[in-house]
């Protein structure tokens, strides 16, 4: 489903809590993404269902995103995350600058977490190679979180990763 | 914010005599050389194993797709080069991500198997989490509660504290504290689903919305170290087959300086008269029954040795009689009456009793229901509670 298609149900995500910090700072320390992770999944699941399993779940999907924010981002300019909810689904907008040479290797990591092999590919990876890359962490948020991902690149240098994450329906 | 205020520590362990590798915590490296030292002690423990080897990640509270890479990784290698070895990995219904993880790794290798281990593990269980339950649970509370209100102000419960109430059944008793008490906050936690929900929507009918309520297994908690001024755990170390691992977590959650509250009964000690004979003889049998399904319901008054090997002190124990008196007698022979239905008509028969014991047995609770509801009879219900400090 492609973002203008998306369009109507956008104003029906309201806003939970969002962060915005300079990259550099970000970017100081690797336990920051562990941190905002924790703190943030705390607070958007307390009126959750199941607020402690929620809020273990979420983290552990948007660990994983700032780890890829964490690794593939630029120093310049800042990083800002904003969390929506819709019923029983979160929306995740993860935005920082990232450098043009990177720009396509997003484009196809998204792309190819809606493709039909997504699952052979996640198990190739599995399987075959020595670390994870960026396209497996993203294909492990389609996969065992049901996320659905998209990109968005209005405002360069920074993109940013939307991820419709409906972990209310797996934990409940 | 440090991250030790967030991040429980990661610990990887190898229990070599039941061939058990676990990883509890959280694990978050940037990189592999991080976690270098557990990978070579996990390589150390496959090389070591043999036949089959579980891998425990029951406590693994988080683990990012770096670790996860890095530990499928040895274990994958291991499959190709030994033939000889068979993986268990045993996941945790609570931690559901643990769950979509790591069964993929059973799709590469045939030789590694995931497990859920969840509350089906725990000898017994069904019996007392069997939905048909429920009413009794609450007139039981109801009864309890009468004494109870009186009595935890003394074992540290008092307004504005944050409390955790694990084993929380239906969540009728974190409502009357609700209500009573106005903690901050309240998280309330059972591994029964079908008490939980039915907990959510008491709570949804009355309007409540601030009590937390989270599936869990009381014996392997997400809920992080030194949280809760106040955790309670009520009847439930008597039905389950290891208390000390029960009270080990809840000591972890408590904050030093807080209290753990424990209920538990002395089932042969329950009495009645008219027919006491009866009565007695098959309350004894109920304690044996439970016995046997691993269950000690004969606990109460050995709460004060649990807290304290436990590590608690300022350890403070007192019992009181739940009787036919307490409120409408009828409510005492309901309570009794489904007892007889689990214990006799469920329990004894999957123990395998001949029929004449049971009939003695349901004899004995009839007459129990006898005294009850006979005006000038007694019936009676001990209960202990006890309380210790987690110390500072």
């Amino acid at each position: 489903m492609n973002a203008a298609h998306r369009q109507p149900t956008e104003t029906k995500f309201e806003p939970l809590l969002q962060f915005e910090m300079e990259m550099g700072t970000f970017l100081s320390d690797w336990h920051h993404c562990d941190q905002l992770s924790t703190y943030m999944a705390r607070m958007i699941s307390h009126n959750r269902t199941d607020p402690l399993r929620h809020s273990n779940f979420f983290s552990s999907a948007l660990n994983e995103l700032l780890e890829v924010s964490f690794r593939g981002g630029s120093p310049e300019g800042r990083i800002g995350c904003a969390v929506y909810r819709q019923g029983p689904k979160e929306r995740v907008k993860l935005s920082f600058p990232c450098p043009p040479g990177q720009r396509q290797f997003f484009r196809e990591a998204v792309a190819r977490t809606n493709g039909n092999d997504a699952y052979a590919r996640y198990l190739d990876a599995l399987s075959t190679d020595l670390a994870p890359s960026r396209e497996v962490v993203l294909l492990d948020l389609a996969i065992n979180f049901d996320a659905e991902i998209r990109l968005e690149e209005q405002d360069p240098p920074s993109i940013t990763i939307v991820v419709d994450l409906p972990l209310e329906g797996i934990v409940s | 914010m440090s991250t030790a205020m967030l991040a429980a520590p990661f610990q990887a362990e190898f229990d070599a005599n039941s061939q058990e590798f676990s990883f509890a915590g959280v694990v978050r490296p940037r990189s592999v050389d991080e976690i270098a030292q557990s990978i070579s002690m996990f390589r150390n423990a496959i090389e070591e194993a043999r036949g089959v080897l579980y891998i425990n990640v029951k406590r693994l509270a988080q683990m990012n797709n770096t670790a996860f890479h890095a530990f499928s990784r040895v274990v994958l290698d291991a499959c190709r080069t030994r033939s000889d070895i068979r993986f268990v990995v045993v996941t945790s219904s609570v931690v559901g991500w643990t769950e979509r993880m790591f069964r993929h790794l059973g799709k590469i290798e045939p030789q590694i198997s995931v497990e859920v281990y969840d509350s089906k593990f725990y000898p017994g269980q069904a019996f007392v989490e069997d939905t048909s339950f429920i009413p009794i649970l609450r007139t039981q509370t109801k009864m309890t509660w009468r004494h109870e209100r009186k009595i935890l102000p003394r074992h540290g419960m008092r307004p504005g504290i944050t409390m955790a109430d694990i084993c929380c059944g239906i969540g009728d008793f974190a409502v009357l504290v609700r209500k009573e008490f106005q903690p901050a906050r309240i998280v309330a936690l059972d591994h029964s689903k079908a008490s939980l929900a039915y907990a959510r929507d008491v709570a949804s009918n009355f309007g409540i919305s601030d009590i937390e309520y989270s599936y869990g297994d009381a014996s392997e908690m997400l809920l992080e170290d030194n949280q809760f001024d106040l955790v309670t755990c009520r009847h439930s170390l008597q039905i389950f087959n290891q208390p000390d691992l029960l009270l080990k977590e809840l000591y972890r959650i408590c904050k030093p300086g807080g209290r753990v509250y424990i209920t538990n009964e002395k089932n042969s000690h329950c009495l009645g008269e008219p027919r006491a004979q009866s009565i007695q003889w098959t309350y004894n049998e109920v304690a044996k029954l439970f016995a046997h399904f691993e269950m000690d319901v004969e606990l109460g008054p050995k709460s004060r040795r649990y807290l304290a090997d436990a590590g608690f002190d300022d350890i403070l124990v007192e019992s009181f009689m739940v009787t036919n008196q307490d409120g409408d007698p009828q409510d005492f022979a309901d309570i009794i009456t489904a007892w007889e239905n689990v214990y006799a008509g469920e329990m004894a028969v999957k123990r395998g009793d001949p029929p004449e014991f049971i009939e003695r047995f349901r004899q004995g609770f009839r007459d129990h229901i006898f005294a009850a509801l006979h005006p000038k009879g007694y019936a009676g219900w001990p209960i202990w509670a006890a309380s210790g400090r987690k110390p500072l």
